[in-house]
């Protein structure tokens, strides 16, 4: 039918006319920064193990397509299981318990300023004294807009 | 039994927003012309002293007709055309949609603002599938004001994850402004307003009411909604209780990814998403001709669930046999409002003033309840000593005063209103965590407004206001001590602050309405009080992995804007273009940084409120073409378009934009000798992807969505039974909704669901009672 005709033309114009003017491509950035564990010498990974007593050397590769902004890393006890872990693979976890005296670790670390690219190599002591069990380590990453990408993995203290 | 909904018909053709027709199947031609005649006529045949001065919104035009569809009558039948929606359309400069009852029955949506979603230009951000929040071209939270009886709604405006504490059902008719309108309603209306009116006072000698029943099947909803009314002469009451059970929704997938995180769905249910709603009204008063009082008490509350497998932005691991056990269940995390309202309304006229007077209580009770989890710097267990609940994560007390004045004033060509607002807030917080902290906030405003009829095709509009508001803030420390190289420290949140705003702002419009042409303009200054959160914030939102730190500096926000309408109307079609442009000087956001912060923000990235200059346009489009008596087809299509011009997000869009959308919708209105009003509507909604986005949104893909409504007046011996039938999202296709709090999280939309709902209205004593 004629009717029917100009009517879907019209709804087609203005779909076509909405289309394009979302078109208009904005030069932000609109990219996450990425965190890679995937390297070889990457530590921790999910379901690393450290020893408690002994110091660690954090490394991680930090990347942006324009440039990175901060780092921060927190590492807390999962005792009670409330998981914020962000990888597909599950951990095996031991039994929920009562935290006596866990290790806790909360630090920002800057990154130079004008960097795309950013391997970490930070030593963290872990106290002899602490709780064993199941922890997170938290790795949140910006990039200079403000993205912020996180991975959330899960270790255990032996 | 004749004239049963004559009186209330004829009595309102005294007002200029209606006319009457009279006609009946032998046609009667001393029953039409013109209103004041007719009526004359018919209240003299039906018994009825004259003259009656009733103004339009106390009559139940809509529902008596519909009422007794069937019914004959001593006198011919009386066909009330209800003007007053297209009159306020064509005499007010704003853009402005109006919807009643039946829009709502046939579009019901979990919740008011879902309900209201269908019109262009209005979104929403919700959270599960009973609560959410306007937004109106694309600006929500604060920027949009709720009047719900001629008092501003006040919940907690703080997130994303709220609701609007409005029961749908006792909503008479809802008005929706797009578009800055602080000059009448003050701070906050800077991007809109959602006027909710009551459903009309009963006809005189009437006592009756009705019973809502529906179901939905995605979420298992079962609610009904009963009403009961009364009036005598003078003296009128009406009550209504509404009760909705809801189950956790069910979305078209098996397994979502919170990040990386794959989280297997029991059923395609979303795990502790399930709700109730329980909500009360008692309305009476007292209608003279010239005098009316309404007091109107009500009560909403609501309790509902969080999706369990993510608190905010934080994937959690569950107890998936204990939630799954049942799909009712409302366990942790979830939130529970109460909101009490107590308001007084009257008017009176005398000579050529018109007198109103609005007074308002309203308390806003808002809980929400998790597990403890300690976070940062928080104890590994919970103190037994803080008295505080353990599972009491935030808790927001509001209590409201509200004072609204107005005289509406007839000068020759002018009406002048002049009115005065003003409120006065009081707020506490309790709870284990910290965000923004308990203030007092009083606000003052005077404005006049003119509308200058130059004759009955065009009207000129000029209106100026000032506003007066002051904040107090109170300090806040934290209940654990934080620890900063090797010391710990009870940290201060939020200090001691008082701040206050002045705020002149203006408007000016004009409509002009020759014949089948249509075209209204206006231009104004809006403006908006910085919130409390937006001053004093200074906590760590765990659950989105942010630092939120207010800015004590920040200034009112102000924003020019300019809205035209254009509308031709022909025999078979319509079309309505209404473009805007809209400037913010400093419009305030909450701007994710590249820092994080140690010290204050346990680690967490640091998001601050900030201002920067906003522009942003767009518009909405209606096209209506009726392809023969019982066809028509229509489009509905909005685009938005904003850029922020400064500051730290030069460049990029707003939070929260809209992506542009049309909906088709095609809808078959069979006429038929049993039934009324049939209608058979088919809704087809393109959503194009949203690729400009702002940190830490994601980009969303577009999406193409049915829906079916249908609906009928079945009669039951005299009284008419209404059927509403609906299938939403018919193809249960998965999509994502660029607005939607769980957008972050990846978790789509509700998949099909089935929406039956059914009223039935009951008159036991009608108007009229073979009264001598």
């Amino acid at each position: 039918m004629n009717k029917v005709q100009s009517f879907s033309l019209a709804v087609l114009a203005v779909m076509a006319l909405s289309n394009c003017s979302k078109e208009s491509s904005d030069p932000v950035d609109t990219a996450y920064p990425v965190i890679d564990i995937s390297a070889a010498n990457a530590f921790p990974k999910q379901c690393s193990t450290i020893k408690r007593g002994d110091k660690f050397t954090f490394i991680t590769q930090l990347s942006d397509n324009a440039e990175l902004g901060s780092l921060s890393v927190d590492i807390h006890h999962n005792f009670d299981g409330h998981s914020h872990s962000t990888e597909v693979k599950d951990c095996v976890s031991d039994p929920v318990k009562t935290a006596v005296k866990p290790f806790l670790f909360i630090q920002n670390f800057s990154i130079p300023p004008g960097q795309k690219s950013h391997q970490t190599a930070i030593e963290i002591n872990v106290p002899a004294d602490v709780d064993a069990g199941d922890y997170h380590f938290l790795i949140r990453v910006t990039d200079k807009e403000g993205w912020q990408t996180l991975k959330g993995l899960s270790i255990k203290l032996i | 039994m004749a004239s049963l909904c004559l009186v209330p018909l004829l009595t309102i053709a005294q007002s200029p927003e209606y006319s009457i027709a009279a006609s009946g199947p032998k046609g009667s031609p001393e029953n039409s012309g013109p209103a004041g005649d007719v009526l004359k006529r018919l209240n003299q045949a039906a018994g009825v002293p004259l003259p009656v001065t009733v103004t339009p919104d106390t009559i139940p035009v809509a529902d008596t007709v519909r009422r007794h569809p069937q019914r004959h009558h001593h006198l011919e039948e009386v066909v009330v055309h209800d003007n007053h929606v297209e009159l306020r359309r064509k005499e007010e400069s704003l853009n402005v949609e109006v919807v009643n009852r039946e829009f709502i029955l046939r579009n019901l949506g979990g919740s008011l603002m879902k309900t209201l979603e269908r019109l262009p230009g209005v979104k929403t951000i919700g959270i599960g599938s009973g609560q959410s929040k306007p937004l109106i071209r694309g600006l929500g939270f604060n920027r949009v004001v709720v009047i719900d009886q001629g008092v501003k709604h006040e919940g907690q405006q703080w997130g994303a994850d709220h609701g609007l504490e409005i029961d749908q059902f006792a909503v008479g008719e809802a008005e929706v402004i797009k578009g800055a309108a602080s000059f009448i309603y003050g701070s906050d209306a800077i991007g809109g307003a959602i006027e909710i009116k009551p459903s009309p006072i009963p006809a005189r000698n009437t006592f009756g009411g009705s019973v809502d029943l529906m179901g939905k099947s995605n979420n298992n909803l079962l609610g009904t909604s009963l009403n009961l009314y009364s009036r005598k002469d003078k003296w009128f009451f009406d009550s209504r209780f509404t009760y909705q059970d809801y189950s956790d929704y069910r979305v078209p997938a098996n397994q979502v990814f919170v990040y990386d995180y794959a989280v297997d769905l029991h059923d395609n249910y979303l795990r502790n998403t399930a709700g109730r709603e329980t909500n009360l009204h008692f309305n009476s008063g007292y209608v003279n001709g010239k005098f009316r009082t309404v007091f109107y008490l009500s009560n909403a509350f609501s309790k509902s669930g969080f999706f369990a497998d993510a608190h905010g932005l934080e994937p959690r691991r569950v107890d998936s046999d204990l939630h799954d056990s049942s799909s009712r269940d409302i366990l942790l995390p979830r939130q529970q409002v109460n909101h009490l309202k107590l308001i007084n309304r009257s008017s009176y006229s005398f000579q050529r003033h018109r007198v109103e007077l609005e007074l308002g209580y309203q308390r806003n009770y808002r809980q929400e309840h998790s597990q403890y989890v300690n976070h940062g710097y928080m104890p590994s267990s919970y103190p037994e000593n803080l008295g505080i609940p353990a599972d009491l994560e935030r808790e927001f007390d509001k209590n409201v005063f509200s004072v609204n004045l107005r005289d509406k004033l007839s000068a020759g060509r002018h009406e002048f209103t002049f009115g005065v607002n003003s409120e006065y807030q009081r707020n506490e917080i309790s709870g284990w965590t910290f965000l923004v902290p308990s203030f007092r906030q009083a606000t003052a405003g005077v404005f006049v407004y003119d509308k200058v009829r130059l004759h009955d095709k065009a009207f000129l509009h000029g209106a100026l206001r000032y506003d007066h508001g002051q904040l107090r803030m109170f300090e806040y420390t934290d209940w654990f001590p934080s620890t900063l190289s090797g010391s710990s420290e009870f940290l201060t949140r939020a200090e001691d602050l008082r701040r206050s705003f002045n705020s002149l702002v203006w408007s000016a419009g004009l409509n002009y309405n020759p014949g089948k042409f249509e075209l209204k303009a206006n231009i104004g200054k809006s403006f908006r009080m910085p919130i409390a959160k937006e001053l004093s914030a200074n906590g760590v939102n765990y659950h989105y992995f942010s630092y939120e730190r207010g800015k004590p500096t920040l200034d009112a926000e102000q924003s020019y804007q300019a809205d035209l309408s254009l509308g031709l109307k022909a025999n078979k079609w319509s079309v309505a273009i209404s473009p805007f442009f809209n400037y913010f000087p400093n419009y305030i956001y909450l701007n994710p940084t590249s820092t994080h912060d140690y010290y204050y923000g346990a680690g967490n990235q640091v998001f601050e409120y900030d201002e920067s200059r906003v522009m942003r346009y767009g518009g909405e489009l209606q096209l209506n073409y009726k392809l023969s008596g019982a066809l028509s087809a229509g489009l509905l299509g909005e685009y938005l378009y904003s850029r922020q011009l400064s500051g730290r997000k030069k460049g990029y869009t707003l939070p929260f934009s809209p992506p542009a959308s049309a909906l088709v919708n095609l809808t078959w209105s069979p006429p038929s000798p049993n039934l009324t009003d049939t209608y058979f509507s088919i809704d087809y909604r393109v959503t194009g992807s949203q690729n400009r986005i702002v940190p830490p949104e994601k980009k969303t893909a577009g999406s193409q969505v049915f829906h079916i409504q249908s609906g009928t007046f079945l009669m039951m011996g005299k009284q008419a039974l209404q059927v509403s039938f609906q299938v939403q999202n018919v193809l249960n296709s998965r999509y994502l909704n660029h607005t939607s709090f769980y957008r972050l999280i990846n978790l789509p939309e509700a998949g099909r669901n089935f929406v039956l709902s059914v009223k039935l209205p009951f008159q036991i004593n009608k108007p009229i009672n073979n009264e001598p």
